[in-house]
């Protein structure tokens, strides 16, 4: 009774040690209201896409605060690389969007989304 | 960047690498240090560099330094159960003890085998306490690197069936005392009681257990040792 008590405890431990080390692909999807990245991303996308760069602006404003939020719930499990490279992405996006280069901006979003795809890869 | 706590998420995977490690290596045994093969030893090592990866090198996902960390304990796991399973697996994996010295004379093919020198024979001899090479009849490298030898008959020490001197059994001490509290299981344990134990701390001059350290108390030889707090040093 004792190791059956010892072993199940063992197991949980493991359970829960591989549950945060492979929780990224949950906590990165949307939890509540106001949390889905790619919601946002895919709206600035289009913003952009039809030269709208006020509501770009605030949709960015949605994207970079749902990101600060995302962050802490996946840093346990994900590469600090991949964090860092979407900060990057996220700070030249809002350079591009101010600065109302299509081109750029389009290309940081993509990369953006690649980054996003490799969390917890 | 902003959000990100770099202290908090090494502080989460330590706790993840320090408690998978402890389970790990109780999992692998008992196996002392001084038993290690040059192979344990380097698995040792191993184990211990992809577990402080997993603590500390957040540039990486947690989750692949684990399964390392688990492939690798299994796969000592599997060599342990194979050397207890298979004699011959045992001596694939673990070698076998080689003699080095035999009848007084060195092994000068075995050791250059072994990759053995002299200077370490030599070393590990004086180790022994064997200063004289005509003393040692036979002198065994173990698999774990440590060296067994056997003197000669004229050079062993004598012993008491030598001198026709019949000697007691030596057992195993028990605690009857630990820091002032004495310790009501092993009193049993030692087949003696509460008043046995007060009146020889009483012929020691000493009036309660709390003034003792260490109290201990061999049953076969009916020696006890006593350490007060107090010492008597001059």
């Amino acid at each position: 009774m004792k190791s059956l008590k010892y072993y199940a405890f063992v197991a949980l431990l493991f359970a829960v040690f591989i549950f945060i080390m492979n929780s990224g692909d949950l906590f990165k999807k949307p939890l509540g209201s106001g949390d889905d990245f790619m919601l946002y991303m895919n709206q600035v996308e289009e913003n952009i896409s039809v030269n709208e760069w006020q509501t770009a602006s605030i949709n960015y404003e949605k994207l970079h605060r749902t990101w600060k939020k995302i962050v802490p719930r996946i840093q346990y499990s994900v590469e600090k690389d991949e964090i860092n490279a979407i900060d990057v992405n996220l700070a030249r996006l809002e350079s591009c969007i101010t600065s109302q280069d299509k081109t750029l901006a389009l290309l940081e979003l993509n990369e953006a989304r690649e980054h996003w795809h490799d969390l917890n890869r | 960047m902003f959000a990100l706590n770099e202290a908090l998420v090494v502080l989460v995977r330590s706790i993840i690498a320090f408690f998978t490690l402890l389970i790990f290596a109780r999992m692998l045994g008992k196996q002392q240090i001084s038993q290690l093969t040059f192979f344990d030893y380097v698995l040792g090592i191993t184990i211990g560099s992809i577990a402080a990866s997993l603590s500390v090198d957040i540039t990486t996902r947690a989750w692949p330094h684990w399964v390392g960390l688990a492939t690798w304990t299994g796969a000592v796991f599997i060599l342990q159960e194979t050397s207890i399973r298979s004699k011959l697996g045992d001596r694939y994996l673990t070698g076998e003890p080689s003699i080095v010295i035999m009848n007084g004379q060195i092994m000068e093919k075995t050791m250059k085998k072994l990759r053995y020198t002299t200077s370490d024979l030599l070393e590990q001899l004086r180790d022994k306490g064997v200063f004289d090479l005509n003393k040692i009849g036979f002198a065994v490298l173990e698999t774990n690197g440590q060296l067994s030898i056997l003197l000669k008959p004229e050079y062993q020490p004598v012993t008491p069936s030598d001198l026709k001197i019949t000697s007691s059994n030596a057992g195993l001490s028990n605690q009857l005392i630990y820091d002032g509290l004495v310790i009501e299981a092993n009193l049993a344990r030692a087949g003696v009681d509460r008043i046995w134990l007060e009146q020889q701390l009483r012929a020691q001059g000493i009036n309660s257990p709390s003034e003792v350290y260490l109290a201990g108390y061999d049953a076969n030889s009916g020696s006890l040792y006593i350490d007060k707090y107090q010492d008597n040093l001059s």
